[in-house]
């Protein structure tokens, strides 16, 4: 019985623990249903261990202790799968975004060029309103 | 367009030469230099991408890509800044590129090949039929398609700017042809790439991934509906 209280102890901690970092803003929203997951299934696991035993009989797996360890390192390995792809896609993104911002730089630094230049030969008065040239590149 | 980094030592000269021996806008990517290289290439009078963080000769690339679609451009040569390539080169190979009417040229210098170049080249044709001889060189004329090709998203993630590019290229259908050039000794550093046993293991790890991950790929595009060369 004192297994049961455990694993019912590190699930009540682990979806504690979830819930308040989504409070403090420090997990996205689709991170924290997974995680949820996780601590549901541990609390379930560790309250009513006649689960493993039961899912054990329906696999076929001779020894069932071994089933949620099993589970447990497929579920790891799909996240960091998963964590790969979302890093790859990132790094995509920044790389993208570094790129466009080193163009609109440039561009910003010609635009700057091209209506200071102007203003050095002739002052802008007040009466006359900065012309924007059409078609700027 | 020449992607540079750290080297602005020769950078100036390079786009002057480029400027006295073409008619054209010369650009230089700066990627992420701690040395003045940005500022050299401004004042030569090239116009100055200034990367914020490095992102490799490929990413480099790719941004002179983005620029050049963004404003227009039809046709973009690339060239080194480390003054391997000639400028007094470029205008044969752009008239070759007009001539040849090929989306992709690539300059070749056969003599300058090592042995371990060869050899790489040898087993990359053999795993991917791409039937370059140069395949890292970075002396090469880019037409309109290219240029949209290369822009694109799907090119991002690709960390040398030689084979990945290239089988994208293959696999949007467009034709590559080589023209052999001259070129002298690089002056400034060493080859990025081929610079220690480790950086070519891992190049070469790296690229057989890639090619098999492209297996299959041609073959559907070729007997999609978006063939690109006229049917017979």
């Amino acid at each position: 019985m004192t297994a049961a209280i455990t694993a019912a102890l590190i699930g009540v901690l682990l979806a504690g623990a979830i819930l308040y970092l989504v409070r403090r803003d420090h997990l996205h929203g689709s991170f924290a249903i997974w995680w949820l997951t996780v601590a549901a299934a541990i609390l379930v696991l560790g309250i009513f261990p006649p689960v493993i035993d039961w899912l054990g009989s329906i696999t076929g797996i001779y020894y069932p202790p071994i089933l949620p360890i099993t589970i447990g390192i497929g579920m790891i390995l799909i996240r960091l799968l998963k964590m790969d792809v979302d890093r790859s896609r990132s790094e995509r993104q920044i790389r993208r975004l570094t790129q466009k911002l080193a163009i609109l730089e440039q561009e910003l630094r010609d635009a700057k060029d091209t209506h200071a230049m102007p203003a050095a030969v002739e002052p802008i008065t007040p009466t006359a309103p900065i012309q924007r040239t059409a078609g700027g590149r | 367009m020449i992607p540079a980094r750290n080297e602005g030592a020769t950078v100036g000269e390079i786009v002057r030469g480029v400027q006295s021996s073409v008619d054209c806008s010369v650009l230089v990517v700066d990627d992420a230099s701690d040395d003045p290289t940005a500022d050299t290439a401004r004042e030569a009078g090239a116009i100055v991408l200034k990367l914020s963080n490095r992102l490799g000769a490929w990413g480099a690339t790719q941004a002179g890509m983005r620029y050049a679609q963004r404003h227009g451009y039809r046709t973009v040569l690339t060239l080194d800044a480390d003054g391997q390539h000639h400028p007094m080169q470029l205008p044969g190979l752009l008239e070759f590129h007009r001539q040849s009417g090929t989306d992709v040229t690539i300059g070749t210098c056969s003599e300058r090949l090592s042995n371990a170049k060869r050899l790489a080249a040898g087993y990359f044709r053999s795993i991917t039929g791409i039937a370059v001889q140069d395949f890292t060189s970075g002396l090469r004329v880019y037409g309109r398609r290219a240029i949209r090709a290369l822009a694109s998203r799907e090119a991002s993630l690709l960390d040398y700017q030689d084979l990945g590019v290239l089988m994208l290229l293959r696999k949007k259908g467009l034709i590559l042809k080589e023209t052999p050039t001259q070129m002298s000794p690089r002056r400034s550093g060493g080859s990025r790439v081929f610079s220690s046993w480790r950086m070519v293991a891992r190049y070469m790890m790296h690229t057989t991934v890639l090619c098999f991950a492209q297996v299959g790929t041609r073959a559907r595009i070729g007997r999609g509906p978006r063939r690109t060369e006229p049917a017979a």
